[in-house]
Formats: C-alpha cells, structure tokens, sequence
C-alpha cells in the first residue's frame, strides 16, 4: 500500500519499519512506469536509484523533478529538442538539498517546451494528459510534476512556476501547488525562462506536505543573489496556529457573476458558486472575508504584461542554446549556419514566436511602450495588491474560471480579449509579479473535474499562507486526494 | 588642413582574485578551459553573482577620473550572437555606469590637456577564439573575466593625444592596483574612433572605428594612416564612409565592414542581480584609499618641492617609488637629499639587484634616518652611501649600524693618545711639517689615519682634539 | 500590420527560421499583444511610474566576496561540446568580415 499516501503517512512506515525506502522506490517505480504510455509523465524514470542514509523528513520518500533542473549525470532536457542529449555537470541546488536530505529522485517528468506554456503540450517527447480525463490538458508548464502526484506516483514534485506554471496544473490534477515568496527558494540551477518571474514551486496532495518539502529546499543560496535571508521558521510547526480574525479578500472583477456577461457558462457558473460556499465555509472557520474592488484595466493588462516581460526576458535567456558548447550541434561551413541551424531545428514553432515577440519588445524603438510599459504597470498592480495587503493577510481567488480544457480546445480559438480569458485564468500571474508566496489547493469537482483555489500573502510570510491554507484544506474535504485511475496499487 | 576628432573606448581587466560573476580564478593560464565555472560556460540554470571586489575597484577607478558614481550597482545585459560569447548576452552596464562624466588630465607638449570621459562600466570579457585554416577553438578561461570600458568624448585631436591618453590610463590603472595593464597580454586594449571636420564645421564628419588595438605604437600608427587617408579622400572631394576597419602588421589600415545599421543590443536591467545599495560611507572609504594621481604628483613636484623636471618624472613615474619618496618626505626629510638618496642610491640598487621595491630592505623611515644624520652633519654623504650598500647587503637597518659604530667607538683618552702617538711615531715627516712649516693639513691627514686604524670606531671629536694637543704639544 | 519580411529578419538576428504559415500565425500574436499593450498605455498615471524590474526591494543582497570557489574540470567544460580539439571547443573558422 504506497500509492497516494503521503509525506507523513510514509514517514511514519519508514520509521516503525513496515516499509523500507528500497520498496517504497520500487513502487514509485513500477507506478511510473505503469501510467508512461497513458499520461507520459516522464522523460526520464530512473531505475536504478542511490540511496542516502539521512535524518530528515523526506529521507528515503520518492519524488519527482522537472526536467528544467539541472541534475548531474542524469539526462535534463527542459523537453526541448535542442537539449535532448544535454548530461549536465552540475546539481540545481533545490535538487542537491533534496539528495542531502535523502529524497529519492524517481525521474525527470515533462514539461512545455523549455517551460514557456500552459498545456502540457509542447514538450518534445509528447503531450502529458489529465490523470482524470485523459482527453484534457493537466495544464503546464509544469504538466508531468503534476501528472505524477495526482496520479499518486510520488508523494511530491518539484516544478517551477513563472506565470501560474504549477498552481493552474495542480488546479487542474486536483492537487496542491505551493509558489513561495521570490528568492524563498534558489533558483540555480533551474533553467531560466523569465528571471524576474520564475520560482521553484513544488506540488503535494495536502498542505502539510507542502510546508514540510518548503522546510527542506528553501535557504538563502549564495549561487542566486536574489535568495532571501533564512527566516529560521519551520513552516510545518506553525500550521496549526489559530487563524481567527485573519482577514481575505477577493476581486470583486474576478469573482463576481455580472462581470462575465455572455461568457457566462455553466462551468464557470459552477466555479464561481462553490467559490463563494467556500468563502462562507471560511467565514464560519473564523476568517473575515471581504470584497474588494479593482481597475479592471489593471486586471485586464495582467496577461499581457506577462507576455511582454516573460517573452522578452525569456529571448535573452535562452540565447545560450545554439549547440556550440552543448546540446545537439547544428549543421553548416560557417559558426553562424550551424548555430541557425541548431535553433532553427531544435524550438519547436512556438518557442520561436515567443523569442521573435520578446526580442521586439526589447528592440530599442519598441521598449519604451512595451517593455518598459509593462514594467510600469507590472509595478501598479504589485502596488495595488500591496495595498490590499496592508489591511488583509491574503488574497482568496478560483484558480482558474474552469476545469482543466480538452485538448481540442487549443485549436478552437480561445477569444483572447474576452476578459474571461484575460482576467480569470491569469490572474495568478499576479503571484510572480510582486513575489508573492502563493498556493492552490483543490476545493471541488465540476463535470467530474477538480478545480481548485489559490490563496496569495504578503512577501516573507509564507508561514501564514500555508497557515490559512491548512485551516481551509480542513473544510473542502479534499485532503489528500490523488486520481485514483488506472486500478493500480502497490 | 582638417580637424582631427578621436574618441577612445579602452578596455582594461581587473586584477581580482576570481571572475565578474563566478568563483573560477581569474588568473592567466597557458592551459585552456582551466579556469571555468558553470557560468562563464553559459550552461542552462546559471545564475551570475557579483564580484565585490571588481565592483570596488570599477568604482575607485571612476573615482580617479573624476567621474560621477551611482547610487546603487546594477547591471544590464547586451544581447548579441557570437562565437566568443557562450551566454548569448553580455553582462554590462547601461542604465548606470559606474562612472559617468568625468576626465583625465594629461600633459602633452608641456600642455595640460583635459580628455573628458563620458562614461566607466564594468562587464565581462568574452572567451578566446583561436583561428586555423579550417577551424576556430574556443578557450573559456577568459570568459568572465572582469573588465572596465572608458568612454572618452570625441575630444582628442592627434594621435599624440590619443597615445599619452592612452598610457595615461594605464599609470592610472597601475596607481590604483586595480590591474596589470599589460597590452601583450590583452588586459588593456582600445577601440578607436576617428573623424576629419572642416575646419570650423560645426557637425562631426564620418566616424571610422578601428577596434581592438593593444600596441601604443598601433594606435599611433594606425590614426596616422587614417588622418592620411581621410584627408587624401576629403581633398579629392570624397566621401569617408562609416565603416570599421582593422589594423593590419603594416600598420595600414583595412576595411572590415560597413555599418549598414547600428545593431541594437536590445540592452535590460539583469535581474538576476538585484539592485545594490552604494552607501555614502563606502564612497567615503573608497576616498581615503584615493591615491594622487601621476600628473599631479608630477607638477606638486615642481611646484611644491621646486624639483627639476627630470627627478620629478622619474619620481612620479611609479607609484610605488612616488609612494617611498613620499613616505621619505613624511619624516620630515631634507628633500633634495632625499631625491638624492632615492633617485640614486634607491634605483640605483634596485636596477643593479634587479628587485622591486617590497624586495628592497631599507624603509623609507630607515632611509629617512640616515638622511637625517647627514644633514645634520653627523655623518658625510659618502659614509652615508657606504653604510646603505652595508645595510641592503647584510639586510640591516642602516642607522642601527651607524649607532653600533658609535657603541663601538673609542671614546678612551689614554688608549686613543696611544693610538694617535704611534700613527705620530710612523709618520714623523707630517708631524715635522705642522710643527716646522705650520702645515694645518696635517690635522686631517691624522684624523684620517685614526679613523682607519680605528675601523671608522676612534670618537672623531675627541681624536682631533688629542691630535692637536699633541701636535702643539710637540712645537714646545 | 507588422510585415512578415520584418518577421523574417528578426528570426534571421535571432538565428532561427519558421514555417510560412507561423510567420502569418506570429502575424496574428503581434497584432494582439500590440492592440492590448495600446490600450494598457492609456492606463491612468501609468506615464509617471517608474518600471519594476525586481518583483519587490531585496534588502538582503549582498555582493560576493573575491574567493575563489567551485569551478570545472576541463572534463566538466568539454563534456557536452560536440566537437573538440586539444581540450577546446572547436567550431567552423570564424570570419571576420573583410578578412580574406
């Protein structure tokens, strides 16, 4: 019995002896091997793992990693062509405090190409499916870390998260993703796609987890300058403090029905009801729930804000992939024609038309109402949110305004301006914008899908979000939910 | 005749222990690929951090040249492909220099000429490419390495300009220890750019660059060819194009490319490296450890110490001399005896022992002692000398051997009466000539002769007293 | 609308080419993004502030200490370069332009 328990529950068999770490891997193992071929989880499975004698709460729990961090020896391709037979020779310092710790790396799991994208499609090795509908997205980047904990494979993930890559995906599996406050967690070592926006974000099935693998990973990191001082807390000692009088609130722009008009769906409907049961199960917790009001042109620039500094940056940052000193080289007589050729094969149509975007927005005829716009008003909504702040401990949200889409959705035109679109399903960008601690957790099903709702905090009180997060974990009834397809156990 | 306007772009890498932004050496290696962290190779998931040490020593020299410094350090990133440049992009400084608008003044023709600089940055050097017939190698020890670019105005107007500029820069990077500066080894290298004006005019004409020279000598050579060869077209009525040219071994110079438009580097804020403080105290440190510059020390010489143009080039020249002259001065010190001392007997030993000054055993406190006594008298310039070779032979402080001369000496009367009777005994004829002829030389000619006897360690004062006495003595 | 021949010559500075039918796609991206990044500079006040680069003021940096640290082998630096030359990356002659 190993399937969909969690940190704590294998904890506490490693430590009386009813299981041993070498059998927990080799479930993890057969797990992962078994849902491959349906939902494609994984690049990489390892077979043959190296086992650490440790004293920590993860010593000798499996576990998943992105293939964006940079692990080595072990193949890590950021599910990119251009990187397909990259072996790095170094450890992103996330992977390493894990190895230390004696976490045990199951494998490398999928993600949208080189992490910029939302559907689990892009990656070079296929598309990763929705452990609870396999014609649906699991959504992305981070699509196979959270494949596997919905499908109970591992207790745990690692993802990392620039707009919403790992609390829309874990919305949409029905599991918990948990972004800590910018530079909480180094960065190095994780393939960057838009600096000042990505963070290492990790999935779990309950909030106690997640606190108990942030206690373990976070830590100022003198490889990345914009890692934070240790706070010296341990996030899972505080989780049951009394939470009476905190005060939430949501959008009233986001939240409420008469914003959406002919948009207006019975999904969305369905989203938006629970939502407000779930803010009155709160309310009766002893939370003080409020709604506030906000520029919907703020709320509406969110998406392509994103898009402009997360392109722009994200052209730059993967200016080093051209095949010269790794990944596959490219042919020609000339340096110019084989890294042309190297690029030109190795990003996939998408990729390209993001890097095309983001280095035009970076042009200097261009950057003044573009990028520099974006930064401007990158800066008004943090400042916003901020303000909020002053009077809330925290900003309760849907994750998304529906379930997880079917991948025909994709082709079907999405109407990008619809302020459905723009609004609702990004306005978790807002968390990577001011480095807000951030986190989703599943609160119900519509059509047979989970959904789920994301609390964001202030800067540094990442205690506080998993505080309030673990108090209303108790009231959705949806602790430790894995998809349990397949029929498997083990 | 044309006006002739040249801007400098020079180049100089720091003299730190490890890179710009990683912990790998930054040390000249005959190996290649030795000296490389994950990100001077622009692996995936690398993050730069960065180097305290470069920073201060970009700031102090921005500070020397008179520059205005940021409130805070940021850098941003140049985004361009090439071969030598693994990241894609090169991390540099845009939105705030670590210096802008500044100058150095230089002497040229016995003129003080003031060469505006419009901006210092620090950034990184790129790896090293190595061409064959077929192929080119890369070589990453360089990447990363911290470099500092100076932006001069187009102020410059000769090629004589351009190169006392040019070496200038170079005593300054020596006066302030922030690097090497050796031109043979690339750390200090400069990008040229030169126009020809009407006379008059009031717009540039066409701008030509010329980039990375090491050589004085190509510098010169190469703006003399240009002045000759933009001339020549002006005349004939026609047009320089913008382009960049190289210089060649014949010291001509060689169309590369023409600019057909400027690349846009697409520069932004890194964010990797989040925005530093730079507080008042650590400007005010970086102040004290401000050293004065060469030209400075060189008129302060004239000036001030009334030295003659030669010692006060030759005293000015190196730091570290210009420091041990000083440290001398600061005791209190005669100073043309101590221009005396240090540019004769101080260079003199150490260009004959082939040592540097930390090599050399005399500080300037011990040397300023042995002035002392000389200028009081107490000892001849000639001992003086002597006991200094004596002192950086045997390693010794050289007053501590005139004192031991002086325990040794013999201050007894009865034994330097028996000493001086016998000299007297021994040279009757000296005695015969002051006691018959009144020959007063020979008072000296038997101090002489004590001394020597004596090893130098006779007390001179009562010997000659003695001397006399018995040479009156011996009249009666 | 922006033309696809200046699509094309920025993919060419980014060293990349893409299919006829993604420079139309891409065609179409522009003329979104460009419509909402118009409407976002009419946002109230937004003239006056002053970009965000860092998503919040980092108090806690601070710059490194010049210590020599953790760096490659010559190993480490040449084991994923494909091609290789006495312990260098070699790649095609680069040609200085003018050079002959």
């Amino acid at each position: 019995m190993y399937r969909g328990k969690s940190i704590t529950e294998l904890r506490e068999e490693l430590d009386k002896g009813s299981i041993t770490k070498e059998e927990l891997f080799s479930h993890a193992n057969t797990l992962a091997h078994s849902f491959q071929e349906d939902y494609n989880s994984f690049v990489t499975i390892i077979d043959k793992p190296k086992f650490k004698e440790r004293e920590s709460l993860v010593s000798g729990i499996p576990y998943a990693l992105k293939d964006n961090f940079s692990t080595s020896g072990i193949l890590t391709t950021g599910s990119s062509n251009i990187l397909k037979d990259y072996i790095p020779v170094y450890d992103a310092t996330v992977y390493k405090k894990l190895k230390n710790a004696g976490a045990v790396l199951v494998g490398k799991t999928v993600l949208d190409e080189l992490a910029m994208g939302g559907t689990g499609t892009t990656g070079h090795t296929g598309v990763v499916k929705n452990p609870w509908d396999k014609t649906r997205m699991i959504g992305g980047s981070s699509a196979g870390s959270a494949a596997a904990v919905s499908l109970g494979i591992v207790p745990f993930s690692i993802g990392s998260d620039t707009g919403d890559s790992v609390r829309k995906p874990a919305a949409f599996g029905g599991v918990v993703g948990f972004k800590p406050t910018y530079g909480r967690i180094s960065r190095y070592g994780l393939f960057a796609f838009a600096s000042s926006l990505d963070h290492v974000a990790l999935f779990t099935r309950n909030v106690k987890d997640a606190a108990i693998v942030t206690d373990i990973i976070k830590g100022q990191d003198p490889m990345d300058m914009v890692t934070l001082k240790d706070d010296g807390k341990k996030y899972a000692d505080t989780l049951d403090e009394d939470i009476k009088g905190k005060k939430l609130f949501y959008i009233k722009e986001i939240c409420s029905k008469e914003f959406y008009k002919d948009y207006l769906d019975e999904e969305l409907e369905s989203v938006l009801d629970q939502f407000q049961e779930l803010v009155q199960k709160c309310r009766d917790l002893g939370f003080v729930v409020e709604e506030v009001s906000m520029d919907q042109k703020l709320l509406e620039a969110i998406y392509p804000t994103y898009m402009c500094i997360s392109c722009a940056e994200a052209t730059s940052n993967n200016a080093n992939l051209t095949g010269i000193q790794f990944g596959p080289r490219g042919e020609g007589d000339s340096i110019e024609q084989i890294m042309f050729d190297a690029r030109t094969k190795g990003f996939s149509e998408l990729i390209k038309r993001r890097f095309i975007l983001g280095s035009y927005i970076l042009q200097k005829e261009n950057q003044e109402k573009l990028f520099k716009n974006a930064g401007r008003v990158r800066r008004m909504i943090v400042d916003k949110i901020t303000e909020f702040f002053k009077e809330y401990d925290g900003m309760i949200l849907p994750a998304s305004g529906g379930i997880a889409p079917e991948f025909t959705a994709t082709s079907e035109k999405v109407e990008k301006l619809s302020p459905r679109y723009l609004i609702l399903e990004n306005h978790l960008a807002i968390g990577n914008f001011g480095g807000f601690p951030s986190i989703t957790l599943p609160y119900g099903f519509v059509k047979d899908m989970p959904i789920g709702v994301n609390i964001t905090g202030r800067i540094k009180e990442d205690d506080l979000v998993l505080n309030m997060a673990h108090k209303i974990e108790s009231v959705t009834g949806l602790k430790d939910q894995y998809c349990k397809v397949g029929d498997i156990d083990v | 005749m044309y006006k002739v306007v040249i801007g400098l772009e020079v180049h100089c890498e720091l003299t730190t222990k490890t890179k710009n932004f990683s912990s790998a050496p930054n040390e000249f290696s005959d190996y290649p690929n030795e000296h490389v962290a994950t990100v001077d190779l622009g692996l995936p998931g690398i993050l730069p951090v960065a180097n305290k040490e470069a920073c201060r020593k970009a700031l102090l020299t921005a500070m020397a040249l008179h520059c205005k410094t940021p409130d805070e350090v940021i850098f941003d990133r140049k985004n361009y492909f090439y071969a030598d440049l693994p990241k894609g992009y090169q991390i540099t400084q845009n939105t705030k220099p670590m210096g802008i608008d500044g100058y150095l003044d230089i002497m040229v023709d016995g003129h003080v000429k003031r060469v505006d600089i419009h901006d210092l940055h620090l950034e990184e050097d790129t790896a090293s490419l190595e061409h064959f017939p077929k192929y080119s190698l890369i070589d990453y020890n360089r990447s990363g390495v911290p470099l500092i670019e100076i932006v001069t105005e187009p102020c410059l107007s000769s090629a004589d300009e351009a190169v006392t500029f040019f070496e200038d820069l170079r005593d300054v990077f020596l006066f302030l220890g922030v690097s090497e500066a050796k031109s043979n080894y690339g750390q200090m290298r400069c990008d040229v750019n030169i126009s020809l004006m009407e006379e008059g005019a009031k717009e540039l004409g066409t701008k030509v660059e010329m980039k990375n020279i090491n050589a004085t000598q190509s510098i010169r050579a190469a703006i003399e060819y240009e002045i000759e060869r933009q001339s020549e077209l002006l005349s004939k009525g026609e047009k320089v194009i913008q382009e960049t040219r190289r210089i060649g071994l014949d010291g001509k110079t060689y169309s590369m490319r023409e600019k057909v438009d400027a690349l846009d580097y697409k520069y932004f804020i890194e964010p990797n490296i989040p925005s530093t403080p730079i507080t008042d105290d650590f400007i005010y440190e970086l102040k004290q450890e401000l050293p004065e510059l060469k030209l400075d020390r060189y008129l302060k010489y004239i000036e001030e110490y009334k030295m003659s143009e030669y010692d006060a080039g030759v005293l000015s020249k190196e730091r570290s001399i210009s420091d041990y002259f000083e440290e001398v001065l600061s005791y209190d010190t005669d100073i043309s005896l101590a221009v005396n001392f240090v540019t004769s007997t101080v260079l003199g030993t150490l260009n004959k022992l082939e040592i540097t000054l930390e090599e050399f055993p005399i500080t300037p406190k011990m040397l300023s002692g042995v002035i002392k006594l000389v200028h009081e008298g107490k000892i001849s310039l000639d001992h003086a000398r002597k006991i200094l070779y004596q002192a950086i032979e045997e390693k010794k402080d050289p007053v501590e051997l005139i004192e031991k001369q002086n325990l040794h000496q013999i201050d007894d009367e009865s034994e330097l009466l028996e000493l001086i009777t016998g000299i007297m005994e021994e040279n009757k004829e000296i005695v015969r000539q002051y006691v018959e002829d009144g020959n007063m030389g020979a008072i000296n000619f038997f101090i002489g002769q004590t001394m020597k006897k004596s090893n130098r360690q006779a007390n001179p004062n009562k010997s000659k007293d003695i001397i006399i006495k018995e040479l009156e003595r011996r009249k009666k | 609308m922006i033309e696809k021949e200046k699509l094309k010559k920025y993919a060419g500075l980014l060293m990349f080419d893409m299919d006829e039918e993604e420079y139309t796609t891409l065609q179409e991206e522009f003329d979104t993004l460009l419509k909402q990044m118009d409407l976002i500079g009419q946002i109230d006040g937004i003239d006056g502030v002053e970009p965000m680069t860092f998503p919040f003021k980092n108090t806690d940096v601070s710059l490194r200490e010049d210590e020599v640290g953790d760096y490659l082998t010559v190993g480490e630096v040449l084991a994923n370069a494909k091609h290789q030359v006495s312990d260098q990356v070699k790649v095609p002659r680069v040609v200085e332009e003018g050079e002959e």
